[in-house]
């Protein structure tokens, strides 16, 4: 299987953040997930999950912690999938 | 130039808007309590039902005696640590009496349950190691986490399965090892792990299975072991942990292994050994507490049939419930201003429950949480269901409270 690019892994993130974005918070790639998407800390980890199951890679919360926008999480799953 | 609290600017207004509902449902002051189901504020007697104090022993006179006795023969406080001059023969007793319950070879009390997990998750994590956690976990498993340099993996809540993708896809942990860390009761919804299950995965994966059975240590199990014993494999867990400020009425926590190796961790527990020890007053109030949960058959049941009686009462309400029958039983609201409002209506109808807000709970749900005690009669479980009927009853108004309180506030 190819690796996903820089860019299908935004739309897949955007995709799995819609429901933990209920007002409708624009998705950008600055967007802070908690500071501005307004996800509580008990969600982000639910989001985590759902990326790892989607790409198989394991993401362990001490690096969650140091992800604060939607692209350092782009970056992140980059890293991991390549 | 930002100030040292400009960070907490969007909590403070949550909390303004909360205290416009009413008064604050996190910082409930009571006056007096008077016994393990009722409390006063004011002039006003309200019946408790969200202290955790599952077999109603805060009260019961064997227990108060061991305390006050320790105090007339030991003094206030102990003024030191474990590893100092804070071991005194009753903590070791407690100890004996603890691991002698499990079957198991090893237990070390803590000073308080948060502190217990801190303690034992970081001493037993190393940095090579992979920490598994339920989705679930309370704060003190996550914290006790973050207190290691072991990399920390989350898997689905209560689910054996996911926990078995997770470990394979990790693979093999070099130079380390699996912890898996699950509760039994869990806290906030009241929904049981199925323990049996996880003690299969974990350990076809090589790994080790920490069990926290703060809320189901004296409310389950023959013995009141609790859920590995009441699922039969207590023999099989590697690490329970429990606190003394639930069923055994007092303050503190334990950690008990089926290792004896665990007795080392003794010398490396940051929070075991950079902190005060235990009173005597609380240590010798859980010592009589343990007895007394061992024989505590009949305060199980009344627990069971309490847990039951609501259920069954607040489901013919048609009320959102989490979980199954259990001690704990929460009522899921449709938002935290709601959920809010009604916290504030049942104090003001005599009746003292738990308000529950993200992110302290699974879901981001807001909850009206219910704890039940041994203590508490099938007449006082009936004044909950009423209150709860009462409630529904005034949804009407409470609704038209909140939205004029809403628009005062803007």
């Amino acid at each position: 299987m190819t690796a996903p690019t820089d860019s299908e892994i935004y739309d897949k993130i955007c995709e799995l953040l819609k429901p933990y974005n209920p007002k409708n918070h624009p998705i950008e790639p600055s967007s802070g997930i908690m500071s501005d998407l307004e996800v509580d800390s008990v969600a982000v980890f639910d989001v985590i999950m759902e990326i790892e199951d989607h790409y198989d890679v394991s993401i362990p919360m001490e690096m969650v912690s140091d992800i604060k926008t939607v692209g350092e999480l782009v970056t992140a799953v980059k890293g991991l999938t390549a | 130039m930002t100030k040292l609290f400009d960070k907490y600017a969007p909590l403070q207004t949550r909390v303004d808007m909360m205290m416009k509902m009413g008064s604050d449902a996190l910082g409930v002051e009571f006056d007096d309590i008077i016994s393990a189901t009722r409390g006063r504020i004011g002039n006003r007697d309200i019946l408790l039902a969200g202290t955790n104090n599952y077999l109603g022993l805060t009260f019961d006179e064997d227990c108060r005696t061991a305390a006050k006795t320790a105090v007339d023969d030991h003094g206030t406080g102990t003024t030191g640590s474990r590893i100092a001059n804070g071991t005194y023969s009753e903590h070791v007793d407690l100890e004996k009496a603890l691991a002698e319950h499990f079957g198991m070879p090893s237990c070390v009390v803590f000073t308080t349950g948060y502190q217990t997990n801190l303690a034992a998750i970081s001493g037993l994590a190393g940095d090579k190691d992979v920490i598994f956690m339920d989705a679930d976990a309370h704060a003190c498993i996550i914290d006790g986490s973050r207190l290691t340099n072991a990399s920390t993996i989350r898997f689905r809540h209560n689910n054996p399965e996911d926990l078995d993708k997770r470990l394979r896809r990790r693979g093999e942990i070099e130079g380390g090892n699996a912890l898996v860390v699950i509760e039994g009761l869990y806290s906030m919804f009241g929904d049981v792990a199925p323990i049996d299950e996880f003690v299969d995965v974990t350990h076809r994966h090589g790994g080790y299975l920490f069990v926290d059975e703060a809320h189901s240590y004296g409310t389950f199990g023959p013995t009141g072991c609790g859920l590995a014993e009441a699922q039969g494999v207590l023999d099989k867990i590697d690490f329970i942990s429990g606190t003394f400020s639930k069923s055994l009425a007092s303050v503190g926590g334990f950690c008990a292994s089926k290792h004896p190796e665990f007795e080392i961790t003794r010398k490396v527990m940051r929070p075991y050994m950079f902190t005060a020890s235990a009173t005597p007053a609380n240590i010798c109030a859980a010592r009589v507490a343990v007895d007394k949960i061992k024989a505590g058959g009949h305060l199980r049941d009344n627990l069971k049939d309490r847990g039951e009686q609501l259920h069954a009462g607040l489901k013919a309400l048609e009320f959102d419930l989490c979980a199954e029958p259990s001690p704990i039983i929460a009522v899921r609201r449709p938002n935290e201003g709601l959920a809010a409002m009604e916290w504030n209506w049942l104090m003001d109808n005599g009746v003292y429950v738990n308000l529950a807000v993200p992110p302290g709970t699974p879901q981001s749900s807001s909850l009206l949480r219910i704890s039940l005690s041994a203590a508490h009669t099938e007449a006082d479980v009936q004044v909950i269901i009423d209150a709860f009927a009462k409630m529904k009853a005034s949804q009407g108004e409470i609704m038209s409270n909140m939205m004029s309180k809403l628009q005062a506030a803007e």
